[in-house]
């Protein structure tokens, strides 16, 4: 048997045209899902934000707070100036601890240098002075 | 004396007759393309070469050839007759697939939908040139170009056809620079092919790992005959994108697949001996390979064209042509014809999303013709 018969009599017409739509109602519902799977994801993950009560928020960033114990602000620059050396140019450590986003970086070396911490041994350059660092700082402070 | 001549009336020299000589050139014109061409070599290499061992004729009853059944090519022939070796393979491309573009894209999905109307159209023909349903279906599945699933399929519903099956579907993978572009050209203007695809979006992680389970499940709930090689697709892309079994993916896409790869070319060519393969319905399987491949490339391109008339982006209907599963090629002979108008035309990554979507919906059909049929 050959030709349109045979396409008839082996059901042909029917199996290309149901098989035809199968495939092709199949790949549009997955087009579709996946579609919207990046919005679903996107609502999945702003929902704790909704369910959360919202925080009052400032329209701008404040700055953060200057650390008022010298103590404190040793403990933060002790491991930059280590990475340094022994010598180095107040410049360097200024774009670290700016790299780093610690407060007030210029006030800070000021701060550094005005209690002998930060020793300049001249030529622009200087020296993290150890002495200072328990006792003294204490004074300073007073 | 006596002894010499019963050892030269076992030897290939004496036995071998035209159909062996045939099937050895064809052989040697696979490993040529292959080697020296670099047409689809890692799959024109393995079958060549399997094409010559499969034509050295040998005195039957020794247990030496593929469809002997205590040979040892039999055994190795198990992994296609069952399908396993064509799911093995769909792991590795699973592994190696990156829906990215896809999942930015999902409307050229539809793409890989439209190129798989070469499969029915195809199925009509072989019912009407008299070939049976099963026979029918099985040569129709080539208009997918996806060599996997073809074999698979044929071995589910005719298995004396995997042979010219399976070496036209990977010959027409291979001879897809040849069969495309002109298609491609004959039905787009320079206009249309001119066609800039916008920037696709970055896919979040989560997207990629949700959608091998996503997929599995509503292909498979559509078309469950199709679990063995979408299962083993979705599986393999979700070890690759879930983060935590890149060993296991990286295994899948190189020695698993490789393995696979490599048995199922040897065996498939060796399956190919001249006085099963060379018969009148061979000729008829090529030609409506031929066919087969020639609408799917056409269907995918005019259903962007179609397409085009409501979508207010437009898109490249060259992209149609990459409907079709032959992964890479293809996608690759989609961007050269664009980048052959346009040098910075890039249309390979959304060529890639219509060459996924048309594994997935090859697969689909080779499961949806599967059920219809047993």
């Amino acid at each position: 048997m050959y030709g349109l018969q045979a396409i008839a009599a082996h059901n042909g017409w029917a199996m290309a045209l149901a098989g035809a739509l199968i495939v092709f109602s199949g790949l549009v519902i997955l087009s579709f899902v996946i579609s919207q799977l990046h919005r679903i994801l996107a609502f999945f993950e702003k929902k704790p934000v909704d369910v959360e009560p919202p925080e009052d928020k400032p329209g701008f960033l404040l700055p953060k707070p200057f650390p008022e114990d010298i103590n404190e602000i040793v403990r933060l620059y002790k491991p930059l100036v280590e990475a340094l050396g022994e010598t180095f140019y107040l410049s360097e450590l200024y774009e670290m601890s700016r790299k780093n986003d610690f407060p007030h970086p210029h006030i800070t070396l000021t701060a550094l240098r005005e209690s002998k911490i930060l020793v300049s041994d001249g030529n622009g350059v200087f020296s993290w002075n150890p002495s200072t660092e328990n006792d003294d700082i204490e004074n300073v402070e007073g | 004396m006596e002894l010499f001549f019963q050892f030269l009336s076992n030897t290939g020299f004496y036995l071998a007759d035209y159909r062996h000589v045939i099937m050895i050139v064809i052989g040697s014109l696979f490993l040529y393309l292959g080697t020296a061409k670099h047409y689809e070599p890692l799959l024109l290499i393995p079958i060549g070469f399997g094409i010559l061992v499969g034509n050295v004729p040998f005195f039957k009853g020794f247990g030496l050839g593929i469809y002997e059944s205590n040979s040892v090519l039999h055994y190795l022939y198990f992994g296609v007759v069952t399908g396993l070796y064509p799911s093995i393979v769909f792991l590795g491309l699973g592994a190696m697939t990156d829906f990215s573009p896809l999942l930015a894209r999902p409307v050229l999905m539809l793409l890989g939908a439209a190129a798989q109307m070469g499969i029915f159209f195809t199925l009509l023909g072989a019912l009407a040139l008299g070939f049976l349903p099963k026979e029918a279906a099985s040569i129709a599945i080539i208009g997918g170009a996806d060599g996997p699933t073809s074999i698979f399929l044929t071995a589910k519903l005719a298995p004396h056809l995997i042979g010219p099956i399976a070496i036209a579907a990977y010959s027409y993978m291979a001879l897809i620079p040849v069969i495309q572009p002109p298609i491609m050209r004959l039905l787009t203007t320079r206009e249309e092919r001119l066609i800039r695809m916008t920037e696709l979006r970055e896919v979040s992680k989560k997207e990629r790992v949700i959608f091998p389970a996503l997929g599995v499940l509503l292909c498979c709930f559509l078309a469950p005959a199709s679990i063995p090689l979408l299962g083993m697709f979705f599986f393999g892309n979700f070890l690759k994108e879930c983060g935590v079994t890149e060993r296991l993916a990286q295994t899948a896409r190189t020695a698993i697949i490789d393995t696979a790869t490599i048995l199922l070319g040897l065996t498939v060519g060796a399956s190919t001996q001249g006085d099963v393969f060379l018969t009148p319905k061979s000729v008829g399987i090529f030609l409506l390979g031929a066919v087969a491949f020639s609408i799917a490339t056409a269907s995918g391109v005019i259903f962007a064209k179609i397409m085009n008339a409501f979508l207010k982006e437009k898109i490249n209907p060259l992209l149609g042509a990459a409907g079709v599963s032959a992964v890479p090629g293809s996608a690759r002979e989609v961007h050269l014809v664009g980048q052959s108008e346009d040098p910075e035309n890039y249309l390979l990554m959304h060529a890639m999303a219509c060459n996924s979507s048309g594994v997935i919906g090859s697969a689909i059909c080779a499961g949806i013709l599967w059920s219809f049929l047993v």
